[in-house]
C-alpha cells in the first residue's frame, strides 16, 4: 500500500514537472542578433526610420536615423545639412522557430554609418562600414558612394 | 458486536452504491445538442491534407462531430459539449468559404502553427482519440501546402499606390486630432512607441507583411538584465505592420501601414488575459479592432501555446 503511494506520487511529481517548465529567460534572448556592447547603439540615440528585407540575399535591415536625418527625410529634403546621421544595420535572416511563415534576425552582418558634418563652410558625407558580430572596420572604399545614395534615397516607413 | 458494525457498514456501502447508481443514471439525461448542421461551405484541400485535417480537427472544428459511445457519456460528454462549442466558434471548416480568402489563409496558417507548437489537437482529446494525433510526417505535408502557397512577385500597381495616397497624408502632419483611440478593453493608442527601441523585426511570408518591434524603456531594461520570463508589470511592445512591397530584384521596403499592435504587462489588471493587454489598431485611421470586449480571447488562443514564455512570441535582441 504504501509502495504504491510513493510510486504514484513519483508519478505526479514527473508529470508536473513536464509540464509547467518555464523557458529560461536568457535562453529567449536573441543573441546572434544583438549589437555588441563595444559599439554603444544607445549612445547614438537613433530611431528607427525604415526597415527592409533582401530575399535574395536573405537579409533584413532596419535603417535607424538621429532626429534631423528623420525630420529632413520626412520633409524630403535632399541637400542632406550637417548634423544628420543614419545606420542601417543589416542582419541574415533565420526562420523563426516560434511561427511557421516567419522570418526573423539572425546572425549580426553589419552597420553602415552615414554622418553629414560641417568642415569650414562646406557639409562633408562620411561613410564607415563595420561587419560581423563584433563589428569590424571594412576599409573596402569601393562602393562608398553608391551605398550612400541608397541609403539616402530610402523613404522613411509610414508610423502613425 | 464487532459482527453488527461490520453488517452496517456493509449496508452503507450498499446504499451508496445504490445512490451512485441513481445519480449517475440521472445525469445521462442532461444532454446539451451537439447539433451536426449540414456543411454550408465545406473546407477544400487536396486529399492528402484534407485527410489529416478531417481526423485531427473536425470532430471539434467542423459540423461533422464524431462522437464515441465513451464521449457521450455524462459528465464526460459536458466537457466534450464545451469543446465543440468553443472549437466550432473560434474555427469551423463547414462553414469555411463563409470567411474571406484572407482570412482563410490567417486562419489556416495560425492553425498548423497551433497544431505545430503542440497546442492542437487538445492533449486530453488526443489522449482518448488517438486518431486525432498529428504525425511529424503530417505537419511536413501541411507545412510544405501551406509554404506553396507563398507567391513571391513584385508588388503591383495597386500596392504602390496605396503607400503613395497614405505617404502623402503621413508626410503632411495630418493626423487625426482630439482623442486617441481606444480599444473596448480600454487599452489607448500610444503614439511615443516611434521613440523607443526596436527590439525585433519579422518578415511574414505567411501573410505578405513585415514588422517592427518596439519595446518601451520597461522592456528594453529587462531585456538588458535578462529578465524576461515573465516580462516585469508595465512593460509595453508596439508592433507595426506594413505591407511588404518588393521590386524585381527581390528587394523588399515597407509599404502602406496595416495596424498597430500593443501587449500591455499588468498582471493583476490584465488577469483574464494572461497578464497582457492587447490591443489592435488598424490603418492610418486606427480603428480599434474588436466587435466586443470579448475580442481579447482570440489574441490569448494565438498566443497560448507560447504559454511556458510569458505568451511572448519576439525574441528580443539587444542593442546596448
Amino acid at each position: 500500500m504504501k509502495r504504491s503511494i510513493y510510486m504514484l506520487l513519483a508519478g505526479i511529481a514527473i508529470l508536473s514537472s513536464a509540464c509547467g517548465h518555464k523557458t529560461n529567460s536568457a535562453d529567449l534572448i536573441n543573441k546572434k542578433a544583438s549589437l555588441p556592447p563595444s559599439f554603444q547603439f544607445e549612445a547614438l540615440g537613433l530611431k528607427v526610420m525604415s526597415s527592409s528585407i533582401n530575399k535574395k540575399r536573405g537579409t533584413m535591415s532596419t535603417l535607424y536615423a538621429n532626429e534631423l536625418g528623420l525630420k529632413n527625410a520626412i520633409a524630403g529634403l535632399k541637400n542632406h545639412p550637417a548634423g544628420e546621421v543614419f545606420a542601417l544595420v543589416t542582419w541574415k535572416q533565420q526562420d523563426d522557430d516560434h511561427w511557421f511563415g516567419a522570418k526573423i534576425p539572425g546572425d549580426l552582418s553589419s552597420v553602415e554609418l552615414v554622418k553629414t558634418t560641417a568642415i569650414v563652410n562646406h557639409t562633408v558625407i562620411s561613410y564607415k562600414k563595420i561587419e560581423g558580430k563584433d563589428l569590424v572596420a571594412n576599409p573596402d572604399t569601393l562602393h562608398q558612394q553608391d551605398r550612400i545614395k541608397y541609403i539616402f534615397e530610402q523613404q522613411p516607413s509610414v508610423m502613425p | 458486536m464487532r459482527k453488527l458494525v461490520n453488517q452496517t457498514s456493509k449496508r452503507n456501502y450498499f446504499i451508496l452504491v445504490i445512490v451512485l447508481i441513481i445519480a449517475f443514471s440521472g445525469i445521462q439525461f442532461i444532454h446539451p445538442e451537439i447539433k451536426n448542421s449540414p456543411a454550408t461551405g465545406d473546407f477544400e484541400a487536396p486529399a492528402d491534407v484534407k485527410a489529416i485535417i478531417i481526423r485531427a480537427c473536425y470532430d471539434c472544428h467542423s459540423n461533422q462531430t464524431n462522437l464515441r459511445w465513451y464521449d457521450k457519456v455524462a459528465p464526460i460528454y459536458w466537457q466534450v459539449a464545451q469543446h465543440v462549442k468553443d472549437g466550432r466558434a473560434g474555427l469551423n471548416f463547414s462553414t469555411w468559404k463563409n470567411l474571406a480568402p484572407a482570412d482563410q489563409k490567417a486562419k489556416l496558417w495560425e492553425a498548423v502553427n497551433q497544431i505545430s507548437a503542440g497546442a492542437m489537437p487538445v492533449k486530453d482529446y488526443v489522449l482518448v482519440h488517438s486518431s486525432a494525433k498529428v504525425s511529424a510526417n503530417d505537419l511536413v505535408v501541411l507545412k510544405k501546402y501551406m509554404a506553396d502557397m507563398v507567391v513571391n512577385k513584385p508588388a503591383d500597381t495597386a500596392k504602390i499606390n496605396a503607400l503613395d495616397k497614405q505617404y502623402q497624408h503621413w508626410q503632411k502632419g495630418k493626423v487625426a486630432a482630439g482623442k486617441l483611440p481606444t480599444a473596448l478593453n480600454s487599452v489607448t493608442y500610444i503614439p511615443d512607441y516611434k521613440n523607443w527601441q526596436p527590439i525585433s523585426t519579422t518578415e511574414r511570408f505567411d501573410n505578405g507583411t513585415m514588422r517592427v518591434i518596439f519595446g518601451n524603456d520597461v522592456a528594453t531594461k529587462a531585456i538588458k538584465e535578462n529578465h524576461i520570463n515573465p516580462w516585469p508589470n508595465g512593460t509595453i511592445f508596439a508592433k507595426v505592420a506594413w505591407d511588404q512591397l518588393a521590386d524585381k530584384d527581390g528587394e523588399v521596403h515597407t509599404g502602406a501601414f496595416k495596424q498597430i499592435e500593443y501587449m500591455i504587462k499588468d498582471d493583476q489588471k490584465y488577469k483574464t488575459t494572461k497578464g497582457w493587454g492587447f490591443a489592435r489598431f488598424k490603418t492610418p485611421k486606427l480603428v480599434p479592432y474588436g466587435t466586443d470586449v470579448m475580442f481579447a480571447r482570440e489574441c490569448v488562443s494565438c498566443h497560448k501555446p507560447l504559454a511556458d514564455e510569458d505568451f511572448v512570441f519576439t525574441q528580443p535582441l539587444k542593442h546596448q
